[in-house]
């Protein structure tokens, strides 16, 4: 069977070969059957791709070890659904998951805009040339379907990832990456075709909008995940693997606002391009990030073969793109300039000059070790202090610019009239910030400007909703329940963008409380059955130890009764399971979700000794951080919202897109 | 092994055949080429989206005033400037599509083959 | 483009500045010799693992550098939280300082790298 993995993979290199060669040749010569043949290759290049897919799966499900993949992250004891996502739990498995993504993607990209003819004849070659150097890699470099002789049983996955995270992080991550290649390829398409027009952004608006709800949610659990299992009290550590996720993400949001301008000003071309290939290029380089440990350190790079051939991939596709700019640079030259320096488009510059300074500070951050050690030969890397700091310097001005931009008119806003629409925000903000100094929040000066600045944007979100309803309710005469449904319902992208806006807000309050007002207690020393610890008002009494057993785990818990203010509130257990076949521990850490603050009363037992019962726990309490989870659900419901196709702007981009047919049957 | 040796072959037959397709339905077709939009179609797209652009701007500044983002003075200012934009692009349309009509009147080939 | 230009040098001061007053030195044991300044050393875990990292006397381990054929061995004291995942042969960071010839790690800032796995695996105070 894996002979058929193998056939199956070289089928689809041979496609997607082809799709990029006769792709090329048809779009440089106009010959029609040609650019259908190699459409069709795509189309069936995901086909065999699925094949590749399926017996990998289903060598999973049956665990047949004669495939060194299958016996390297899988065990007979593992659960079926575990095992099922050791596909891409291993380096060759997650190349196929990113072929068989972005095969799927190319073929409804494809078929999608299958009458948009001269665009997509370019964007046939683009998605091809992504998907060889992915074939080629499974083909040559790193197969999954390597047959060894089987041995009695897999190596088995680590404990820490079978939990239901890794079921859905992966590969939710994966869509968002992958789905940044079709915005590429499409501009890179519109730039070979030399159009000039607003094709491409048109056609991939909901692309790159999936593409960025994939990826933000796919971080989200990613965060969660590591919240909750592996348990040190945070969400996240700015690991370079988280990092490489985020840099994309940063790239994308960027480009999701200065298209904006693009549309409605016809400005920014050459900007837009320069974006849309530094997410794609972003979002390759944290999949290569991701997978091949080189971070650590450039010798780890070498021990790993796929690092050599991604980099190369890399710097083929950016001087790729920066030829295909700079070739392209006349046509892109707008006539259009920058009006005022106080009107939208220019809030929406600042904003994209803030989101690409805090991505390159970040990308910065992530190579800096990698730089040193190449140049002279020491070492150096940066931490938590280096990011925050940044973190700070631009993401505060772009939480407030995110309250500021929609109350600032297009073209021009005097003076005058900003000064009316920023009074009740403005207001807002000041009143919440004096409150929250009296109420001694004045600690932590980020956090008290980030909650400040929320409360800005929140009132201007709350704002446009009121003054849209109204205006509605005042002209169609609809009851305001109505108006507001007909005003989202007219203008999805504007609203559901301002409710993807609130979900920022949810999530910079939620950051803030966590880290900026959040009591951490360490233990000094550790504590006898019936001692207590104390932090920010609450009490932790340790009762004692239990054990027991688990499906493939002792799980060793500590009982600490949780107090607040003398009455008792909850019973905690933090713990320590261990594991005989890994011979590992794992930390297992038991939370309180205290409503009062929206918080989390977080414990960790640091150490446990069985044999004295002595325990040091570690306890912080984090107010606000459910909102960060929560900060996620509205951030979908927004993004929905704003993909959410409507009839009648479909209506006209088809009129406006097709009458070349039309006239020729007049 | 000889149910993969099938399969794959299969999958290779299903493979050539979907990317033949098009020679295979088409042997000697009429017309090969695909069209190109030509300096009138590029121009024509050109001033549709200038015109679908300042009609948006015009109605944005009309939702805009009446929510009070815009204040009288400035909607005043501005309306009359975008106004003559939207009516400018609405008028360098129409000529093109005269010019549209009188080249498929006197006979130019220009149609887009049908069938995929 | 004269905007963008000067945000872009502004840019490459601000992170000039605070790359050069943040970043602090990784060194491998191999390479500790002589460097007295706080710095993060990474290695991998020799054993034996003796003490308690709780303890007034804390965890003592010795490292060794990861790859190479370098046989230092560089020996660690340490208090604080020790991450689940830390055992001998681990590849660990620890940041802190020599002492009379003892490296002395910085309270909590014991951290493991699993570089072929998914998640981050570590403990950090944060």
């Amino acid at each position: 069977m894996a002979d058929l993995g193998r056939a199956a993979l070289l089928v689809t290199f041979g496609l997607v070969v082809y799709a990029l060669v006769a792709g090329a040749l048809a779009a440089r010569s106009r010959r029609r059957r040609l650019a259908l043949s190699a459409q069709n290759a795509l189309f069936a290049a995901f086909l065999s791709t699925l094949v590749a897919a399926a017996v990998l799966l289903v060598a999973l499900a049956r665990r047949d070890f004669t495939f060194a993949y299958v016996a390297a992250h899988t065990s007979r004891s593992l659960p079926l659904g575990y095992a099922l996502s050791a596909f891409w739990g291993g380096q060759e498995g997650s190349l196929l998951l990113w072929l068989l993504i972005l095969t799927g993607y190319a073929a409804l990209a494809v078929w999608l805009n299958r009458r948009n003819r001269d665009l997509v004849v370019w964007v046939v070659p683009v998605l091809g040339l992504v998907a060889t150097f992915f074939a080629f890699m499974l083909c040559f470099v790193s197969s999954p379907f390597v047959v060894a002789p089987a041995p009695g049983d897999g190596a088995g996955m680590v404990a820490s990832l079978q939990n239901p995270y890794m079921l859905a992080h992966p590969p939710m991550l994966y869509l968002g990456y992958v789905g940044l290649t079709i915005p590429f390829a499409f501009a890179m398409g519109a730039l070979l075709s030399g159009r000039t027009d607003e094709r491409w952004i048109v056609a991939t608006r909901r692309w790159t909008l999936a593409a960025w709800t994939f990826l933000g949610v796919g971080q989200l659990l990613g965060a969660h995940w590591a919240y909750v299992e592996i348990g040190w009290g945070g969400y996240y550590a700015w690991d370079p693997v988280e990092n490489a996720a985020l840099m994309p993400w940063l790239a994308a949001t960027a480009f999701l606002h200065s298209v904006m301008i693009q549309e409605k000003r016809g400005m920014l071309k050459v900007w837009n391009m320069i974006l849309v290939a530094l997410a794609f290029l972003l979002s390759l380089f944290g999949t290569f990030l991701t997978r091949s440990g080189v971070v650590n350190s450039i010798h780890s790079f070498s021990q790993s073969p796929l690092g050599g051939w991604f980099l190369g991939f890399i710097a083929i596709m950016t001087a790729f793109s920066v030829a295909l700019i700079y070739w392209r640079l006349p046509l892109l030259r707008s006539k259009t300039k920058l009006e005022s320096l106080v009107s939208r488009e220019a809030t929406f510059l600042y904003n994209n000059l803030l989101l690409v300074a805090l991505c390159l500070t970040i990308l910065w951050g992530v190579m800096y070790p990698l730089l040193t050690e190449a140049l002279r030969g020491e070492t150096r890397s940066v931490s938590k202090p280096y990011y925050d700091f940044f973190l700070h310097v631009f993401g505060l001005p772009l939480l407030l610019l995110m309250g500021i931009g929609p109350l600032v008119a297009w073209r021009r806003a005097s003076l005058r009239a900003l000064g009316k629409t920023f009074l009740v925000p403005l207001l807002a903000a000041v009143v919440t910030g004096v409150a929250l100094i009296a109420l001694g929040f004045g600690s932590s000066t980020p956090g008290l400007l980030a909650y400040t600045f929320s409360a800005f944007v929140a009132a201007s979100i709350v704002l446009e909703f009121q003054r849209g309803t109204s205006a509605r309710h005042a002209i169609a005469g609809e009851s305001y329940p109505r108006a507001l449904v007909s005003l989202v319902g007219r203008n999805r992208r504007r609203y559901g963008g301002y409710i993807v806006h609130a979900a920022i807000v949810l999530l910079a309050i939620g950051i803030a409380g966590s880290s900026a007002y959040q009591t951490v207690r360490e233990p000094a020393h550790g504590l006898r059955k019936g001692q207590s610890m104390e932090a920010a008002g609450w009490t932790f009494v340790y009762r004692g130890l239990t054990t027991h057993q688990e499906a493939d785990a002792q799980a060793t818990r500590a009982t600490v009764d949780v107090y607040r203010g003398g009455s008792h509130v909850t019973t905690l257990h933090p713990g320590k399971n261990w594991y005989p076949v890994e011979q590992q521990t794992s930390n297992e850490v038991s939370i309180y979700h205290d409503p009062r603050s929206i918080g989390d009363v977080f414990t960790i037992a640091d150490q446990i000794d069985p044999k004295s019962g002595v325990l040091f726990l570690k306890v912080l309490v984090k107010p606000l951080v459910n909102l960060i989870w929560v900060a996620g659900f509205v951030f979908v419901f927004g993004s929905v919202i704003a993909m959410w196709p409507d009839a009648v702007e479909q209506r006209r981009l088809a009129e406006r897109y097709a009458p070349a047919a039309a006239s020729a049957r007049t | 092994m000889s149910v993969a040796l099938v399969l794959g072959a299969v999958l290779a037959v299903v493979a050539v055949l979907l990317v033949a397709r098009p020679f295979l339905r088409e042997p000697s077709p009429v017309e090969d080429t695909l069209v190109e939009p030509d300096e009138l179609d590029r121009r024509r797209l050109e001033l549709v989206e200038e015109r679908d652009r300042a009609l948006a701007a015009l109605k944005e500044l009309e939702f805009d005033h009446r929510t009070g983002k815009v204040s009288d003075d400035d909607y005043r200012a501005l309306v009359g400037p975008l106004r003559r934009r939207a009516a400018e692009a609405l008028r360098a349309l129409e000529p093109r599509a005269e010019a549209r009509h009188e080249r498929s009147e006197a006979g130019t080939p220009e149609g887009t083959p049908k069938g995929q | 483009m004269i905007a963008l230009s000067v945000a872009a040098a502004l840019a490459v001061f601000i992170l000039y500045t605070a790359v050069v007053g943040g970043a602090t030195t990784q060194l491998s044991p191999s390479q500790l010799q002589g460097h007295t300044g706080h710095v993060s050393l990474v290695g991998a875990v020799v054993g034996p693992v003796t003490g308690d990292a709780h303890a007034a006397s804390g965890l003592r381990f010795r490292v060794k550098d990861v790859s190479g054929a370098s046989t230092v061995t560089v020996p660690v004291d340490y208090h604080g939280s020790v991450p689940d995942l830390f055992k001998t042969g681990r590849h660990i960071v620890v940041a802190g300082q020599v002492r009379n010839g003892i490296f002395v790690g910085d309270n909590g800032t014991l951290v493991t790298k699993c570089p072929s796995k998914y998640a981050p695996a570590k403990t950090t105070s944060s």
